[in-house]
């Protein structure tokens, strides 16, 4: 026998409580179905596969004051030292490290601008034919540069003319797979497809196309150039520890510095991820653990205020499981109606933060998920003191209290 | 009707055992009217309990339509009530978020009684109490007499049999404890058998029987038409 309509009204009557309730219910379904969303897109985003041997790469910076050597030729000097290190398997210096949160982008065209055609956005890394061994980057098609193709400038308007890419950018370009060998511009300048690698991420973990990487055989001289080190499992950490002093005795009037593992520059990089994932996390515990006391304890005060109600009803003929269902049916009213509005503020919020924060738009599974969770949450809450309450004793209703 | 056979109840805490009935034997008639008084403490709401299945018992047995009370479930003791017996208590506990309708209404939830049987006895009750114009009152817009009215067309509502009344006059003054008395002579004579549980002696001059519940034991005291006899006779240990 459902009570639902004389529950209702008895709501109606003595409705403060309920309406606290109800928007605890609707704050808590609003905020964890956005917050467990947002955990879920933090946590695929953490988990994901950068492609790289993170636990075995390394990177610095070598910023070279001294003005008394050539910077192309030592570049190309302190490659072969590195190179010929022990447990060193291949080093080569790139204009941008991958996970290292720098780096340039831009776009790359089917036809020469200004001619308009099909566009793709890539990061673009620029090295010799040891980057892909030194990435230790599987190809899947085509072939590495040669020492040949690459070029090694001051200039600007001097460029390779082929590149090697990774599959998901090419295959943004040419969806039907037929990427290799075709011609790709950077503004007006060709570049043939000779090699597509494994997508592995770039420069920026949270890239709108994080996989999308132009690798070109170019070196130029730079004050500041960036190596990358790949070791043999387990050396990395030696060969980290004696680099900068082997590299200045090499030639001293240098810097070397953001000496940084591949696995610690990741971490780095999602530092501010992980922390606002552990403080969500929280903030759901805290937001549930709240609304379910606030349900278990307006139920247990419900229960003390009616406590010879309870007893009447007993002594009227109500079974225990008539009261417990009463709270059950009173609970479940307040909830559904919290829920519902919970729904539709939890889709407002996910609105808001989309239209405010690089966060995708809610799925409407969350919302349901949350309103689910927090509807069972609400029954488990409420079913102790319902219990309790169907424990009192029907003398109650014959003694002056 | 009501048969208790040597019923106990004693209550047990750590320290102390409290013998509240001992030996109790009672034998209850279709269509009596029964005030049962005492002193205080002297275990005239226990007995209104046991009789009225809200407590078990210690010891003995009682049987209630024929029904061994002792040997049902909790489910079936609350059935039970609800389909034979009426409750009518000193404080009234009508609910107070509910109308009298709703309030009448309760018991009638419980036996499954469907709506259109439901709204058609207890519009009958009200009228039969007189409120059946403020059905959609709430109680506290009530007097303590009317609301004792609406408490007495709750316990009507079921059509019990039997009707068990604590002190129903004990919160009333004496006008209005006139009146719920008259109706309760009135349903007696409509055929229910009442139970009524009271400290008051002119209130329960007008019942036809009397017993006295004394330290747990009973003494039964017969009256008939309203006058006392003189050869009351005790039935403890009967």
């Amino acid at each position: 026998m459902l009570e639902i309509k004389p529950i209702f009204k008895a709501l109606m009557r003595s409705k403060v409580g309920a309406v606290l309730l109800l928007l605890q219910i609707a704050i808590t379904t609003a905020i964890v179905s956005n917050a467990a969303f947002i955990i879920y897109d933090r946590v695929t985003y953490l988990a994901q596969d950068t492609g790289y041997d993170e636990e075995n790469v390394f990177s610095f910076a070598i910023l070279t004051f001294g003005k008394d050597r050539d910077l192309m030729q030592q570049t190309e000097l302190d490659e072969t030292f590195i190179r010929n290190l022990p447990g060193v398997i291949d080093a080569a210096a790139m204009s941008a490290v991958p996970l290292s949160g720098s780096g340039s982008a831009t776009g790359f065209t089917l036809k020469p601008q200004p001619e308009i055609s099909k566009r793709a956005r890539a990061a673009y890394i620029q090295g010799d034919e040891h980057v892909l061994n030194t990435l230790g980057l599987t190809l899947l098609e085509g072939r590495n540069f040669t020492s040949d193709e690459v070029v090694v400038t001051e200039s600007a308007r001097e460029v390779p003319n082929v590149v090697v890419v990774t599959k998901t950018f090419i295959d943004e370009l040419f969806p039907e797979g037929n990427g290799l060998g075709q011609t790709i511009y950077m503004g007006d300048l060709p570049a043939k497809v000779i090699g597509i690698v494994e997508s592995v991420s770039g420069p920026w973990l949270k890239d709108s196309r994080p996989k999308n990487i132009v690798f070109i055989p170019l070196m130029k001289a730079m004050k500041a150039q960036n190596f990358v080190v790949r070791t043999e499992s387990g050396a990395r950490e030696e060969i980290m520890k004696n680099i900068e002093s082997e590299l200045l005795q090499q030639y001293p009037d240098r810097v070397i510095d953001w000496l940084t593992a591949f696995d610690k520059s990741k971490d780095e990089y999602n530092a501010g991820d992980i922390l606002m994932m552990r403080m969500l996390i929280v903030l759901i515990a805290v937001l549930v653990g709240v609304t379910a006391l606030g349900i278990f304890g307006l139920t247990l005060f419900n229960i003390s205020k009616r406590t010879k109600q309870i007893g009447t009803r007993r002594a009227l003929g109500a079974r225990k499981s008539a009261i417990i269902r009463y709270f059950l049916i009173e609970n479940s009213m307040i909830s559904l109606v919290g829920l519902v509005i919970g729904c539709f503020a939890a889709h407002t919020l996910g609105q808001l933060l989309m239209q405010h924060y690089e966060i995708p738009v809610l799925p409407i599974g969350y919302i349901i998920g949350t309103a689910l969770s927090v509807f069972v949450m609400s029954w488990l809450a409420v079913i102790g003191p319902a219990k309790r309450a169907a424990d009192i004793s029907p003398s109650i209703a014959t003694r002056s209290i | 009707m009501l048969t208790m056979n040597n019923i106990g109840k004693i209550y047990q805490t750590e320290m102390v055992q409290t013998h509240a009935l001992r030996d109790f034997n009672l034998q209850v008639n279709e269509g009596e009217f029964i005030a049962v008084t005492g002193p205080s403490g002297s275990g005239k709401t226990t007995f209104l309990n046991i009789a009225g299945m809200l407590e078990p018992f210690s010891t003995g047995q009682y049987l209630l339509d024929g029904v061994d009370v002792g040997k049902l479930n909790d489910n079936q003791r609350a059935d039970l009530r609800n389909q034979k017996i009426g409750f009518i208590f000193q404080g009234f506990n009508l609910i107070p978020d509910l109308n009298l309708y709703e309030n009448v209404e309760v018991p009638l939830r419980y036996r499954g009684i469907k709506a259109s049987e439901r709204k058609r006895r207890i519009e009958q009750c009200l009228e039969q109490v007189g409120l059946a114009s403020r059905a959609k009152h709430l109680p506290q817009q009530l007097s303590g007499g009317q609301q004792q009215r609406v408490a007495i067309a709750r316990a009507l509502a079921g059509e019990p049999r039997f009707l068990l009344a604590d002190e129903p006059t004990g919160n009333l003054d004496s006008l209005m404890a006139r009146q719920v008395m008259e109706l309760l002579e009135q349903i007696n004579r409509d055929g229910a058998t009442i139970v009524m549980v009271t400290h008051d002696a002119e209130l329960a001059r007008r019942a036809p029987r009397n017993i006295q519940v004394v330290d747990g034991k009973l003494a039964d005291f017969t009256l008939y038409q309203g006058a006392p006899t003189a050869n009351a006779h005790v039935l403890e240990g009967v």
